[in-house]
């Protein structure tokens, strides 16, 4: 008998088509990324919205026999299917029972199955035991007629459907945040319509034609306290009365608790369940900028370019700065950059990802770079910096480019003073509130530029200024007009944003 | 040759570098500091012509005659008195150019209202920045270099002498490229006050008196400098 378990874990093992079947079926039920996911969810939804249909018809009309067979057989037999698949790529016995095998080999001591088949099996009822696992099995059982009853199984159906809602997971775990509290109402319910139950029940049982036994008056009792009050069961006695006032006060205050307890859960959780949204949304783009820090230095950067921005999240740790970026309309998470769990919330493999730490300290900062580059070093670091005295250390943690608004100004102010012209033209491009800017052009295999030289371009035909190109990080300042373009220079080159455009449409694409 | 003149209010921050600037460049400089540290501070640094006085007197800034300076640049540390300070000094002197600094979005309206002729804020140069940097990385990184000239190339601007061997001849005439440098731009007097890029697409007729702004080496640029005061070219 081990000896045939064994052999089957192993050969499972080896089987390669198994673990690729094992895995296709895990993604398609479990995961994101199957493209086919899509087509399954619809078919189940399919399923579950016609079975309710039926069920509800039925109760006036007669249906036709393959309607009863489709919804008997068909729809339980793919659900049953589907249970029998989720348990089965839950976890892995036989990956479990080889390992098991193996330690036992190299320790040389006993291999024993039942210990490795009971940790197995129970990582399986474990699933089975999860709500969503139970509305699914509950969910298989048929519609079988003849028992009205079970009939009622088919509401487990469109619980299935709560797989499909996100809320309803978040309400879920904000109900189950509060379980304290709403444990405690539960207990203080219980208690107050068991004691006035009994007391209904000791008081009535004998006046009162409508109690006549111990649950009538648990009933009743549950009955006033939630202000229902269907008005079936009624006291008759002062003593009943005088009990019935108690209970509907006590209701009132305990329903007013309960709301407000489920309320202040949700506004409390409110702002991090928008947050989470900002950022699922933010991770589907395939490129987008984590701005760190709401100061005078994003409020800047985001007023300058406000319709141009769309792949973009704001996080500041600062509740108060974070509500002034909100006010101001934009979208922004509260949550410390320079924690490894913050940033590794993003699509870091998938997307380019552009990280601005314009906070106001230098040490923040590097931190903020620092953390970015352990994370991944794929990701972009553009870093502000305050002191000039301590840029190597930016460069040290690996800042892709340096911000110095303080240098930056210095040499504004020198430039306009001691040249106006000059710093006229260079602002007016930098700022590209001119006509004319100063852009790159990255050259790539496909252009029809590569192998070209600078005369056969002929830049000033298109009203466009060469100024030079790199290559290889080295600047070549005014190249000799036999240069040839290579793929992968960078071309510099000064013109109006339509003349630029232009060149670089033309030259784009296969010569 | 007549040495242009500055009137630099406050040695904090900026102030420190911007008189470190000009006095390499050879201006006359005179710093007024309210603050008697910052006072002292320059003086170690060896600037000879440093007053140390209230800039909230009006009586003393007369006494100053900044109408016989070319410029006021007003780099105080405390934005409040930055803008009292070009207040006063356009109340006074109604003709003299101004040149503030701002450390916020504020105060740049402020110092605008203030009268102040040119306003640099420091954020709003930084955020263009990085605009720039997002955009087109390589080009914003060597611009950067152009301007601060640590590379070797940079940027010049040159005002065309009489009798240079430009004048009359239109920007598509001349041919830039022997001399190692590239025409960038110019201010045309014959046409008012504004730049003109070369690459606008309009032909310009250089004349005595024209700016010009080119870029290339700096001993080439030197060296055009000197070529163009010279009636014929030489090369």
């Amino acid at each position: 008998m081990k000896q045939l378990f064994l052999s089957f874990a192993l050969k499972l093992r080896k089987s390669k088509r198994y673990k690729e079947t094992k895995a296709y079926v895990r993604e398609l039920l479990n995961g994101t990324t199957n493209p086919y996911k899509k087509y399954l969810d619809i078919f189940i939804i399919f399923l579950i919205v016609t079975s309710v249909f039926i069920l509800v018809y039925e109760v006036t009309n007669p249906v036709p026999i393959w309607l009863d067979y489709y919804d008997f057989y068909f729809v339980s037999f793919v659900f049953f299917v589907e249970y029998i698949l989720r348990l089965w790529v839950h976890n892995d016995l036989s990956e479990h029972i080889v390992e098991e095998y193996r330690d036992a080999q190299f320790l040389h001591k006993e291999f024993k199955l039942w210990p490795v088949l009971k940790n197995g099996m129970k990582e399986k009822l474990n699933y089975m035991i999860t709500p969503a696992a139970i509305v699914d099995l509950l969910a298989i059982f048929p519609a079988y007629r003849p028992l009205r009853v079970l009939r009622i199984f088919v509401l487990f159906r469109v619980l299935k459907l709560l797989r499909y809602a996100k809320s309803i997971n978040q309400f879920v775990e904000v109900i189950t945040n509060k379980r304290f509290e709403l444990l405690t109402l539960l207990f203080l319910l219980l208690f107050i319509v068991t004691t006035a139950g009994i007391a209904i029940y000791v008081l009535e049982e004998r006046i009162n034609p409508e109690i006549t036994s111990l649950f009538d008056a648990l009933y009743w009792s549950l009955v006033t306290i939630t202000t229902v009050g269907y008005g079936d069961i009624a006291p008759v006695t002062d003593a009943g009365r005088a009990i019935s006032m108690l209970t509907i006060i006590s209701g009132i205050g305990m329903i007013s608790f309960a709301t407000s307890v489920i309320v202040s859960a949700f506004s409390e959780r409110l702002s991090e369940i928008k947050e989470s949204r900002i950022i699922e949304q933010v991770n589907k783009s395939r490129s987008f900028l984590i701005v760190c820090g709401y100061g005078q230095m994003a409020k800047m950067f985001f007023r300058q370019s406000k319709d141009a921005m769309e792949n973009y999240v704001i996080l500041d740790k600062d509740m108060k700065r974070v509500e002034q970026a909100r006010k101001d309309g934009y979208k922004v998470v509260q949550e410390d950059a320079s924690r490894f769990e913050t940033l590794s919330k993003f699509n870091v493999e998938h997307a380019n990802i552009t990280i601005l730490c314009l906070t106001a300290s230098d040490v923040e900062n590097i931190y903020i770079t620092l953390n970015a580059k352990s994370i991944s070093r794929k990701m972009k670091v553009i870093a502000r910096v305050n002191d000039i005295n301590i840029v190597s250390k930016f460069e040290y943690a690996g800042a892709d480019h340096l911000l110095m608004p303080n240098q930056v100004v210095n040499t504004m102010i020198s430039t306009a003073i001691t040249q106006p012209t000059m710093y006229k033209a260079v602002h007016a491009i930098l700022t590209g509130k001119s006509v004319a800017r100063i852009d790159e052009i990255h050259v790539h295999d496909e252009h029809s530029m590569v192998g070209k030289s600078v005369k056969e371009l002929d830049f000033k035909k298109n009203k466009l200024l060469f100024i030079g190109l790199q290559r290889k990080g080295e600047f070549i300042f005014n190249p000799p007009t036999a240069e040839i373009i290579q793929s992968y220079d960078v071309l510099l080159l000064m013109g109006r944003k339509i003349s630029l455009e232009y060149f670089r449409n033309r030259h784009e694409g296969v010569n | 040759m007549h040495r242009r003149s500055i009137l630099l209010f406050g040695y904090g921050n900026h102030g420190k570098f911007v008189a470190k600037g000009l006095q390499e460049d050879g201006f006359l400089l005179k710093i007024i500091e309210s603050n008697h540290n910052n006072y002292l501070q320059a003086k170690d640094d060896g600037f000879m012509d440093v007053e140390h006085m209230d800039v909230t007197n009006d009586r003393l800034l007369e006494v100053l005659n900044p109408q016989n300076y070319e410029k006021l640049v007003c780099v105080m540390e405390d934005e409040h008195l930055n803008v009292f300070l070009t207040l006063s000094l356009r109340s006074l002197f109604t003709e003299s150019y101004i040149l503030s600094i701002s450390d916020s979005i504020h105060t740049t309206k402020k110092l605008k209202m203030a009268g102040a002729n040119k306003v640099i804020d420091l954020y709003e140069v930084s955020a263009n920045k990085i605009h720039n940097i997002l955009k087109r990385p390589v080009a914003t990184k060597l611009l950067e270099s152009f301007v601060s000239g640590r590379d070797g190339i940079g940027f010049k601007e040159m005002i065309i002498p009489k009798n240079s061997f430009l004048e009359g001849k239109t920007t598509d005439d001349v041919d830039f490229s022997p001399y190692g440098v590239l025409l960038i731009g110019m201010i045309d007097e014959a046409l008012g006050h504004s730049f003109v890029f070369i690459t606008a697409g309009i032909n310009h007729e250089l004349n005595y008196g024209d700016t010009i702004v080119c870029i290339g080496p700096e001993d080439k640029l030197n060296a055009f400098e000197d070529e163009i005061k010279k009636r014929e070219s030489q090369v």
